[in-house]
């Protein structure tokens, strides 16, 4: 199974009516531990990469990356609690007064700056600096690759060939026209922003540093990633690219204008580029007790870890539920698996037992899922019926079932059926030829041999995958990938992998099922009551999984590692580490 | 002389122009699409377009090249509109991944495969060659059973497992330097010591698999070069065998191990990938294999071919001179 | 004329694998001030190796030396076999030096010649790099190099075979010692080129009063320039003598063969040469008698098996004439008529 690019990421479950209006949470952050926190210290993070996905806040994707900058440097006009649990799922004022006022169905969204909001140079943030922000994500000559939302909702024409006709800050091009769909009132502390549709989740992309705001005098271009201006507790000193980033205090930052952050440590230091074993080795030995293992251990090295652990070590890490999910798309357009019955067979033909095993086991890669939607997502998942709830079926994979399915694929679609199980023809999955892919490719032909497929692998080199990917997907029976949602909604994971958004390797827009779902789809995406559109979300995932357009789920889960000197520390269903919650210990 | 070295440097240029082009059009012919990297969302084209245009990628390779060449004299800008930001003089082109002139990159990167190449040949010289002379001395005792011990352990060691094992059992161990601390360069003006904590086991892990090749080769050639007849010679005069060593043996034995050396450095600026990833140094090795597999990051990988290669050119006339310089019968052209 | 050098029962043997290889047996030779001793044998007699002896060159772990080699210096005599290596090294090159057979390998390739040859100079002297090398561009006068205070800065492969040869001998000679041992010194030479190195060596021999010990397998360079003539043959000396008893009168069936074999070109009508049948002995297995036995056309004239029973003692007949062999010197000149081979 493999995972194309992640850069997506967090946000689990949800507290519900937290979108509509703005109800200011009030609430101390509850740490799982329950000691009091000691100010002062520094505070070390440790990783194998040489940088930051991004700093860049119009670049920034990246969940884990993001849950660090908005802790740290980059307040946004909303947040979540920080608390474990559902209860950090909650959306919360952050720079603005509430979560945000929508209006017009929610094509119109107003949100007002609190008093005694600053830059770390002292000056005072504005409606100004939350526009300027935002229309640098039409610089798409510069930050293509950040996140797409503000290009594909303000109210902005677009042109012939799908891009927007404002083209960045830069360039200034179509500039009137997002002066129009972004407006700041005349003291400058209300910004209302004009949607191109209904968009009831608007106020969890304004949790995204990308949607905050940035000093149009301190923006440096191409290079801001290095050196941004901080809102946050934090200010950068320095950073390295394959050495340390070195924040300290920002002393303008006041805290009675936060009330989210905790900011314990005097001195936070990141130290990028350590060989893997390297770091390790620092974990797994506690040689930095006052240090955060941003990555994670390479996967034997959690096995030892996690197995047999001590007190103190248990204490000090987490193996848990994370906002990942990974499946298996089966192509049904016509001429390749475009018939339910098939399709079903294979599902139970699968042998997931040994491709989770494979990949880690059940205690750290994950399980079956049966949603596209994880449980963690709250209100928008259900236990779907049928596929792994299915009486039949059986986690190492039930070929007499599969066969009995087959058989009757036959009669109901007879070419998809001939395509399937003819020696002259069969199935084909393209994979990249890495040695694991090759592990696993022998173990899905055979199970699926056995229920009386004919299936061929074809490797394809694994240098050039991702950038072919647009030509495979087209020839491919099978595509694996992964995904996260952006927030606690299905409408960051259901459009886009199943529906007309960009990663829907199923082409299930050429069955004659989808014009159903996605009539459901469309009415869930202008849902404003929350628990209708829940339901509607639940509706669609059950048709998706009754079509078995993925024959395969899995729910991904994490291991964490951290020093015995750090305190605060508890996993944020939004997809890390709570990282503004920790401190040192004395 | 003057005239001898001023040609072998311009053949040197000629040479670093040719191999500048090569580097581009074995780029152009990489099946990858660079611009397409960077997509997440699938991109429309227009966007891939943008990514290609700001790459550079969209002219034919010739004036890829050119620009390149260009930028060298006059330096190169980049961006549009307001976000136009430029790269002074010696260009060598802008890492879109790193959001730095590649000039700058490499005035990073250079300095710490440098401290590390030094360093590494100073000490496997100093243990190689003073082994082999001692085994070559000690013929058949033990100090020679000895050190045939250390090659065959040296020679077949890979960098890879001495340089975990030194990492996890010794560095970290033994809290050599702080954890984090690691890799981190220092510089040998301003912080000597730091410099010190960083490079000496890396480079002593990438001399000891050298230091073996070294000793074995410095012995045989002790050895030849003391049955030479001119040895005898010395001999009869009634030199001291410590003088006749000095003087006349290693005189002799130096001079294919000044080659060998020359060569061996010159290989690791770009070379010593290894050693650098475990050690966690930013170095010229790891920033090229970074920007071959992974980023496709066009700019440093010109950069980083061209220092290799010129390396090896530029010590390949510094060995040649000084070999002159050694043996005079090389001399006179 | 006093002896100078005084070998005496030298034995010269290396321990190997195989066995042990006498490589000199018993050898005694002496050689006097402003005299020239040839000694002349095939390759493996054993003169290169007596000669090493006394330089005190050989390898002490691998050679077991024995006998006595007295060198009769001003302060008094000084046997160098059983003298500390210490003290051998530091007579050589300043009372005996040594030249050697290939000029081409000899001499080191790196340093100019004026720098070996004053580090030779500087080793026994007090003195200045500069005045060294005044004194390495006077040898190189000496030896009859031109241009030699510019050639005194150039390297051994700027000069010819000949030349490199006399820059030896400047260099072995640049302390004047009282010795000087040249093991076939022109063998590598052409043979003008050997004339005229021979001719200097006679010249220098005159002037610095030293004792020559030529060693060669050339008897028309021993007719050249030695006074006596030592042959050896299987490690032994089989004859001593002048060097016209030896040519002219021969004493031993060896040196007989050896004077037949050379070419003549006084000789009437063609014939084949006359070569000596057989090979030289194995010096790990000598014979139990005489080591010529085998191939000694004079053998039939003895009594019995005795050449093959022991060997013979070195007889001194007049003159200091000596020689190794059962029959008496007159009945070798007389069977000589014999075999039809006379002088």
């Amino acid at each position: 199974m493999s995972f194309n690019k992640m850069t997506k990421g967090i946000f689990a479950s949800i507290s519900a009516t937290a979108l509509v209006a703005g109800i200011t949470l009030v609430g101390a952050a509850a740490p799982a531990n329950a000691a009091t926190p000691t100010t002062g210290g520094t505070l070390y993070y440790y990783s194998h990469q040489e940088q930051w996905a991004a700093m860049d806040p119009s670049l920034m994707y990246t969940g884990r990356d993001m849950v660090w900058a908005s802790a740290h440097i980059f307040r946004n006009l909303t947040s979540f609690k920080p608390a474990p649990g559902k209860a950090g799922t909650t959306l919360i004022p952050d720079l603005a007064t509430n979560t945000g006022v929508p209006s017009n169905k929610a094509k119109t969204w107003k949100f007002t700056l609190r008093p005694g909001v600053t830059w770390e140079d002292g000056s005072a943030i504005t409606c100004a600096d939350l526009k300027y922000g935002m229309s640098r994500n039409f610089a798409q000559e510069l930050f293509e690759g950040g996140p797409y939302y503000a290009v594909s909702w303000l109210d902005i024409p677009e042109e012939d060939d799908g891009s927007s006709a404002y083209k960045g800050p830069y360039v200034k091009t179509g500039q009137a026209a997002y002066d129009k769909a972004v407006t700041c009132s005349a003291d400058n502390r209300t910004i209302t922003y004009n949607l191109k549709r209904s968009v009831p989740d608007f106020n969890y992309f304004t949790t995204y540093p990308a949607s905050g705001p940035i000093k149009k005098s301190a923006d440096t271009g191409e290079a801001y990633g290095m050196k941004p201006l901080s809102s946050g507790p934090y200010k950068i000193d320095k950073y390295e690219i394959n050495g340390t980033m070195e924040l300290s205090r920002n002393t303008k930052w006041k805290k009675s204008s936060d009330p989210i952050r905790t900011p314990y440590p005097d001195k936070i230091t990141v130290r990028f580029g350590l060989s893997e074993d390297v770091r390790d080795e620092i974990s797994m030995k506690d040689t930095q007790k006052n240090g955060v293992n941003l990555d994670g251990l390479q996967l034997n090295n959690n096995i030892t870890f996690f197995t047999n652990q001590n007190a103190v070590d248990k204490a000090r890490s987490i193996n848990t539920d994370d906002p990942f999910t990974g499946y298996l798309a089966a192509n049904t357009s016509p001429g390749h698996l475009d018939c339910v019955q098939v399709r079903k067979a294979v599902f139970f033909a699968y042998p997931t037992a040994e491709i989770i095993k494979a990949n880690g086991g059940t205690k750290f890669y994950g399980t079956p899922g049966d949603n596209p939607v994880k449980p963690s997502m709250g209100i928008d998942y259900i236990k779907t019926k049928g596929n792994i709830h299915d009486p039949n079926y059986k986690i190492e994979g039930n070929p007499t079932y599969a066969k009995k399915l087959l058989e009757e694929a036959k009669t109901a679609c007879p070419e998809a059926y001939d395509r399937a199980t003819n020696p002259e023809k069969g199935l084909k999955y393209y994979r990249a030829d890495t040695s694991g892919n090759k592990t696993m490719a022998v173990i899905v032909e055979e199970a699926l041999k056995k229920a009386g497929f004919v299936i061929e692998t074809v490797y394809k080199p694994s240098g050039t995958y991702n950038t072919e990917l647009k030509n495979y997907k087209k020839e491919t029976d099978f595509l694996g990938s992964g995904w996260a949602s952006d927030w606690p909604n299905a409408s960051t994971v259901l459009p886009e992998l199943l529906g007309e958004g960009c990663c829907n390797y199923t082409f299930n827009k050429t069955t004659k099922e989808y014009p159903a779902f996605k009539k459901i789809l469309d009415k869930a995406l202008v849902e404003l009551d929350r628990n209708k559109q829940a339901k509607l979300w639940q509706q669609a995932s059950q048709y998706a999984m009754d079509q078995y357009w993925y024959i395969f789920t899995v729910f991904n889960k994490s291991q964490e590692v951290w020093g015995s000197k750090v305190g605060g520390v508890f996993y944020w269903d939004l997809g890390s580490l709570a990282f503004g919650n920790m401190y040192v210990k004395k | 002389m003057v005239r001898y070295v001023g040609k072998r440097l311009f053949y040197t240029l000629l040479l670093m122009l040719f191999v500048s082009l090569t580097v581009y059009f074995i780029f152009d012919l990489l099946p990858s699409d660079p611009a397409r990297l960077g997509c997440v969302k699938g991109c429309p084209d227009s966007t891939v377009e943008l990514n290609r245009i700001k790459l550079g990628l969209d002219v034919p390779v010739i004036e890829q090249w050119w620009r390149f060449i260009l930028g060298l004299f006059q330096g190169r800008s980049y961006g549009t509109g307001d976000a136009t930001f430029s790269c002074p003089a010696p260009a060598l082109g802008y890492s879109w991944n790193r959001h730095a002139c590649v000039t700058d990159v490499i005035k990073e990167t250079f300095p710490v495969t440098l401290s590390l190449a030094l360093g590494a040949l100073f000490m496997w010289l100093a243990l190689g060659v003073s082994l082999g002379i001692l085994a070559a001395r000690k013929k058949g005792k033990w100090q020679d059973k000895a050190s045939t011990v250390f090659v065959l352990v040296g020679t077949s060691l890979p960098t890879f497992i001495t340089g975990i094992m030194v990492v996890l059992f010794i560095v970290l161990q033994f809290n050599v330097v702080d954890p984090l601390e690691i890799g981190i360069w220092h510089s040998p003006f301003t912080d000597p010591v730091g410099w010190l904590q960083t490079f000496f086991f890396p480079c002593a892990t990438l001399a000891l698999a050298y230091a073996a090749t070294y000793t074995r080769f410095t012995r045989s050639n002790v050895i030849e070069i003391s049955q030479e007849d001119y040895i005898r010679t010395a001999r009869a005069k009634g030199l001291s065998e410590k003088v006749i060593l000095r003087k006349h043996t290693l005189r002799a034995a130096i001079a294919p191990i000044v080659t060998m050396a020359g060569m061996d450095f010159a290989a690791l600026f770009g070379g010593a990938v290894i050693t650098e990833s475990i050690f966690s140094l930013n170095g010229l090795g790891k920033l090229s294999i970074k920007a071959v597999t992974e980023t496709f990051d066009l700019p440093i990988i010109v950069a980083t071919t061209l220092i290799a290669s010129s390396f090896v050119v530029i010590m390949n006339l510094l060995v040649d001179i000084a070999y002159a310089y050694i043996d005079p019968r090389v001399r006179t052209k | 004329m006093s002896n100078f050098l005084e070998v005496q029962n030298l034995s010269v043997s290396f321990p190997t694998h195989d066995g042990l290889v006498k490589a000199s047996n018993d050898v005694s030779f002496n050689v006097a001030l402003g005299e020239t001793l040839a000694i002349v044998g095939e390759s493996g007699s054993g003169k290169s190796v007596s000669n090493l002896a006394v330089m005190g060159l050989h390898n002490p772990n691998s050679t077991v030396i024995s006998g006595q080699a007295f060198l009769n210096l001003e302060s008094g005599p000084i046997d160098v076999i059983s003298a500390p290596a210490e003290s051998v090294r530091k007579l050589r090159g300043k009372e005996m030096a040594m030249i050697f057979q290939d000029p081409m390998s000899a001499l080191h390739p790196f340093y100019t010649v004026g720098d070996q040859i004053a580090e030779a100079w500087l080793l026994h002297n007090d003195g200045k790099k500069t005045d060294a090398i005044a004194r390495a561009t006077e040898m190189l006068n000496l030896v009859g190099i031109p241009d030699a205070h510019k050639r005194v800065n150039e390297f051994p492969h700027q000069f010819s075979g000949g030349m490199r040869q006399r820059v030896m001998i400047a260099m072995a000679l640049v302390n004047n010692p009282s010795l000087l041992i040249a093991d076939e010194p022109t063998t590598a030479l052409d043979v003008t080129v050997q004339a005229q190195i021979l001719q200097l060596l006679g010249k220098l021999q005159k002037e610095l009063n030293m004792a020559i010990i030529l060693i060669t397998h050339d008897l028309g360079v021993v007719a050249e320039v030695a006074d006596r003539v030592a042959v050896m043959y299987g490690g032994r000396i089989v004859e001593e003598g002048k060097v016209d008893d030896i040519f002219y009168n021969s004493a031993h069936p060896y040196t007989r063969g050896l004077l037949n074999s050379i070419p003549r070109v006084d000789k009437v009508g063609s014939h084949r040469l006359h070569a000596i049948p057989g090979q030289p002995p194995s010096l790990i297995a000598l014979p139990k008698g005489c080591s010529f036995a085998a191939r000694c056309e004079y053998k039939r004239f003895t009594q019995g098996s005795i050449c093959n029973e022991s060997v013979p003692a070195l007889t001194v007949g007049t003159n200091g004439h000596s020689a190794r062999c059962h029959l008496t010197p007159a009945q070798v000149v007389q069977h000589s008529l014999e075999i039809g081979t006379g002088a």
